[in-house]
Formats: C-alpha cells, structure tokens, sequence
C-alpha cells in the first residue's frame, strides 16, 4: 500500500501565484522521500501541504490509502521536525516529548513508558529534566526528533532538520537520521537544499523547481539520468559540465565537436546515441558529462566510449581526495576530476580521459535531456 | 610592561571615574530635589514651613500631616481625608489592568499566530487608537456610559480604561509574539493542541517580560489618570488624583503644604512601589526582543 499519494497538487497563492504546478509523488510504506530544490522552488509548501499547515488549492493528498486533503493537521496521523527545532522553551525535554501525547489523552504510564523508549532510542535519557535553553544544537535536534517519534505516526515529515548545525553535527546527524530510519522502517518525507543530503538519504528524490516537480526518481536514476539541464546541474557537486557541441556526419558516423583553446579538435563518436541524435545533425546540442568522467585515469566501461583529450590546465584545484582541474572546450571552462597523484600546474600540457558512457545530451532550447 | 601599564591607568583612570560619579551624583541629587523636599515637608508642621527653608531637615519629625492627609483633609465640601479615594483607585486599576492586558494578549496572539484576512489593516486601526487624545473621546464615551447605564460607576471607569488601555496592551503583545516562531505554533498544532490550549501551554508561559511590562505600564497609566476619573467618576468613585486635586484646590483656610505634601506622595506610592518591585523586569521586558526556543 502506497504510505503517500500527492496526486494532481495545486497551490496558489492570491489567485495568481502558483506555487505548486500539478505535483504528482507515491510512495510506498518505509520509503524516504527527499523533496529538494533551490530556496522558492515550493518543497517547503509541499511538505506543509501534507502536514495540513497549509491549504492545497486542487488535487488531493492521501495517507495510508484515506484521502486527507481538507483533514485538519492533528488528524493526519504525521510527525514534524522543524529547521527551527520549535521545542517549547517553557517545558522541559520530557515534557516537550509527552506533550503531543498528553494532548491526545494518553493514560499517564504508557507516556512515561514512551518517553523512556523514545530518550533511550536517541540517546538522550540524561537529558530529559533540561530546558531547551540548556541544550546544544545537536541535542535539540535529537529532542525534535524525539518528539515526533513519541506518537508513531504514519508519515514522519522533516523540514531541513540539518541546515541550522556545524558541518560536522551534521554529517553525524545525517548517519543517525539513516541509521533510525533502517532501523525502525518509518516512511520519511525530507525537505533539503543539500543535494549531498539528498542523495545520501532517499530512496527517493523529488527534484523541484518554480514549483514545478523536474523529477522524481531514485537517487541514482537523478544522477545518471536527469531529466533537464536543470535537474542534472543542481544534484553532483562539482556541477555537471554542460558544453555546447555541434553535431556532425563524420565517415559516416555520427559525431560530436570539441575544441581546446589551443584549437585541436576532437570527434566524439556517438555511437548508439547518432539514432537519437540524428535529427539534430548540423545543429548544436550541450553535451553534459560529470567531472569524475573527465580523468587522468580511464574509468571502468567500455574503452570504445572513452576519448583521450590533449589541451592545456587552467585553473588547478586540490581538495585532498581528488584535484579538479579546469580546461576550455568549446569555449566553456569544464572541469576535470584527476587523481591527486597526477601532478599538474596551471599552464601545463594536460591530457585526460573522457568516458562517455554516463555523458547525456540535452536539446538546447528546451533544456530537456535528448538521450 | 604590566606594571607601567597599571601605574598608567592609576591617576587617569581614578580621575575618569571621579568625574564622572561626580556628575551621577550631582544627577542623582538633582532628580531627587524635589522628592526630598516633598518628603521632608510632609514630616514638618505648619510653624516649621514658615520658618525654615525647602530643603531643610524639620526640627522636630512629626506624622500628623500624614494622619491628616489619610483621613481627616477636606476634598471639597467633605473632610474625610484621601483613604476612601484611595481605596476606589484601587478598585479602578486593579480590575481595568488585569482585564486589558488578558485582551491584549489574546489579541496579540490571534494577530500574530492566527492571521486572517485584514488582519494587518486591523492592527493599524488598533494602533490608532493609542494616538487619540482622551478630550476626542470624552463626549462619546459618556454618551455610552449612559446608555450601558454605567456613568458614575467604578465599572463605568474600568471599563473606560481597558477600552483605552486595550491598544496599547495589544501592541506590546503582538510585538512581543510576533518574535516567537511561527513554527512554535505549528508545532503544537500537529501535536494536537487547539486555540487556547497553544495560547496556554505555549505562549503564556514565555510571556512574562511582556506581561511584566503592560502590567506597570497599565498600572501607571490607569492610576495616574485624571481626566476620565474627573469627566465619568462621580464624589462617590472618584480616583485618588481627583481627591488629591481638590484637596489642594480647596481654598478656605490656610494652605497646608505639609499635608498637601504628604496627600501627594500617597497617591504617588503604588506606581513607585510598582516600579521599585518591578523595575528590573520592565527594563528587561523592553529589550527582550525573542525568545530563543
């Protein structure tokens, strides 16, 4: 049984404002779905649309199979985690965890025996007599999460529970969400900017921009299948490289056209694809390939979609596990992941390897991916 | 290096600080003049007045302006001192304070925490009403008394207050909550918690500098009147300040500045007490910009 249905959403604001454009997600009991996008692109309004804090102005939400879509927030059976925490700064961790049960009319021992399992779960038992005043930013988020698993509800809804702690607490945090969430088997639905987050977490992701939904997929189907030019630049980190590449007949095969800046040129045999692409022969279409495709050493695959690259470094940038360095193609800085062995200065010759069989192209109008 | 430092600071650090003590206390003194002089007439007897200056000790400490002032100076054609007014002022504010800052948080918590539509235009009308001269109302509103067949009742004049007071306690309140995060709200919202058991639970709870704060602002306020207690009370419910006028204006006879003194600082107690038990909170309370959940 599919957990959550959001199906034909609408939301609009002022009668004018359209905030979400006919959003369509399922989900199945247990699955982790992460809505992200850049700031205004209406995840946050989705996630409020589903915990009934917001209105929806068409479609309809179902939890569990019922149709809760006009249901008020305290009857959807859904637990929050908010980017704030919102603990109640006038009570103390126990009370803020029992309070939602004492709401509901809870007899007195099984609270108790609640917040007991659920301070154990999280590791915060010592921590139950304090005010949120007296908490760090850590132990509050654990105490928000502690306080939307007290009721066991069907939907745990966390709105980027993460953004407000250091680095550190946060990739901590993020294990512990992942560790919780294998372990108790809970459907999630996960607000994020961080596509690292995104990526780390979901069994689903729900790309959104301008309250349009890009994408909705698993992680991987994202990251080596986007739908757009938009969807495959936000998730990856460096960015993907988009590089305009005209398309040509070549020996009768289909090709497409890189140039250094020292004005070498390059044919990239598009194989299988020129079916696709064929259409587009004598126009341009941005070819889109991950930096980790561009290296100094041939990724696993087929040789036959590898293509060796000769030009100049640009810019060099170590990060320690791997360099990224910068080289012009066709007029657009791309950059290349390299072994951090491979010892190369800005000005140097560079040769590298691109492994085309995870490039994509996409039209260059619509931005939609071609293949 | 320390030590040159040190003998450095010595003289130009004391003579800083000598300066500037000596204008706080120059400050302090001359804040306090004409308390002192009130206090220390208000202990001397006629004879004393005549003969000495302001601001001297009196030569023997008497209480009789005090009893005189408390229970036996004419207001007007009755002599029975200022106790009874006293004690309507009392009846006033109590009642009108802790009514209109109840409404004033409830208001400020719908207004912040449970917008509708026009709620903003709402405030702004609200806020309007802090700007209205008391003379603009005077006439309306004893035109309602009479109709709710309130004039001349102490309930009249509370009610006179909270309508008046209820702006200002509205403001202070929404600006105190507009503060708090929505998403306190919204939290015990899926937790299950209606209208009042949020206001209740949640928001009170934290709103003890705000409330601290309306509290002796009402207070002063409301005691302090004149006007209102003038134009809506009549002998029987007038407030302390009207006493306290026509004690002083009451013009047979010789002018007793001792017990005019002490009549004055007897109306003048309760909000010092006010500010002296409370003072602390209401500075606090103005500079608590939020609550950190």
């Amino acid at each position: 049984m599919a957990a959550l249905d959001i199906e034909h959403v609408r939301k609009v604001f002022g009668g004018k404002t359209e905030v979400l454009k006919d959003i369509n997600i399922s989900i199945d009991d247990g699955e982790f779905l992460i809505l992200v996008g850049p700031s205004g692109c209406g995840k946050s309004t989705l996630l409020n649309s589903i915990a009934g804090l917001e209105d929806i102005t068409d479609g309809v939400i179902r939890i569990g199979g019922q149709d809760v879509s006009r249901k008020s927030p305290k009857d959807r059976d859904i637990a929050m985690v908010f980017q704030s925490y919102a603990l109640y700064p006038s009570m103390n961790v126990r009370q803020n965890i029992s309070f939602g049960l004492e709401i509901r009319k809870i007899p007195k021992e099984e609270i108790n025996t609640e917040v007991d399992r659920v301070a154990k779960l999280l590791q915060i038992e010592h921590l139950l007599d304090r005010k949120p005043s007296q908490l760090s930013g850590g132990q509050r988020q654990r105490v928000a999460m502690g306080r939307a698993l007290a009721r066991k509800p069907a939907i745990y809804l966390f709105d980027e529970p993460l953004s407000n702690l250091d680095a550190k607490l946060r990739v901590e945090m993020r294990t512990e969400i992942k560790k919780l969430h294998q372990n108790l088997g809970t459907t999630i639905v996960y607000v994020t900017h961080d596509q690292i987050e995104a990526m780390t977490l979901a069994d689903r992701i729900a790309v959104m921009k301008d309250g349009i939904l890009q994408q909705f997929g698993s992680p991987q189907e994202i990251y080596d299948e986007p739908n757009n030019i938009f969807v495959a630049g936000f998730m990856g980190s460096p960015s993907m490289n988009f590089v305009p590449t005209p398309v040509q007949k070549e020996g009768g095969m289909l090709v497409a056209k890189l140039t250094t800046l020292e004005g070498t040129t390059f044919s990239l045999p598009l194989g299988d694809r020129g079916n696709v692409l064929g259409k587009y022969e004598g126009k341009q279409v941005i070819l889109g390939v991950r930096p980790e495709r561009i290296s100094n050493v041939s990724a696993d695959g087929n040789p036959e979609d590898s293509i060796v690259l000769k030009s100049k470094a640009g810019v060099v940038e170590p990060t320690g596990p791997d360099t990224l360095v910068h080289m012009n193609l066709n007029g657009i800085e791309v950059n290349c992941r390299v072994d951090p062995d491979y010892k190369v200065k800005t000005g140097d010759p560079l040769e590298v390897i691109m492994d085309l069989s995870k490039a994509v192209f996409f039209d260059k109008d619509t931005e939609a991916r071609i293949v | 290096m320390v030590n040159t430092h040190m003998a450095q600071r010595d003289w130009r650090y004391y003579l800083n600080r000598g300066i500037i003590h000596f204008i706080l206390l120059f400050a302090v003194l001359f804040y306090l003049l004409p308390l002192i002089v009130m206090v220390f007439t208000s202990f001397k007897t006629m004879d004393d007045i005549r003969a000495g200056n302001l601001i001297s000790l009196p030569t023997e400490w008497v209480v009789d302006a005090w009893v005189k002032a408390w229970s036996s100076a004419c207001t007007g054609v009755k002599c029975e001192g200022v106790e009874g007014y006293f004690w309507n002022s009392v009846a006033i504010v109590v009642p009108a304070v802790l009514i209109s800052t109840a409404i004033g948080a409830l208001n400020g918590y719908v207004l912040t925490k449970w917008r509708f539509r026009g709620s903003e235009i709402f405030f702004g009308f609200l806020l309007f009403g802090c700007f209205i001269p008391f003379q603009v109302v005077l006439l309306p509103m004893a035109q309602t008394l009479g109709w709710l067949g309130l004039a001349n009742t102490t309930a009249g004049l509370v009610m006179v207050h909270v309508v008046y007071g209820m702006a200002f306690t509205t403001l202070f309140f929404r600006n105190f909550y507009v503060n708090i995060p929505d998403e306190l709200v919204k939290a015990a919202h899926l937790d299950g918690a209606g209208f009042f058991t949020i206001f209740w639970r949640i928001l009170l709870p934290i709103s003890g500098p705000i409330i601290v704060v309306t509290i002796i602002w009402q207070t002063t306020q409301i005691w302090n009147d004149f006007l209102f207690g003038v134009v809506y009370g009549s002998g029987e419910t007038q407030p302390i300040t009207v006493a306290l006028n026509n004690l002083v204006n009451t013009s047979t006879g010789v002018k007793e500045y001792n017990v005019h003194m002490a009549a004055a600082i007897i109306a003048g107690l309760p909000t010092l007490l006010v500010y002296v038990l409370a003072g602390k909170y209401f500075v606090r309370g103005l500079t608590a910009g939020s609550v950190k959940g």
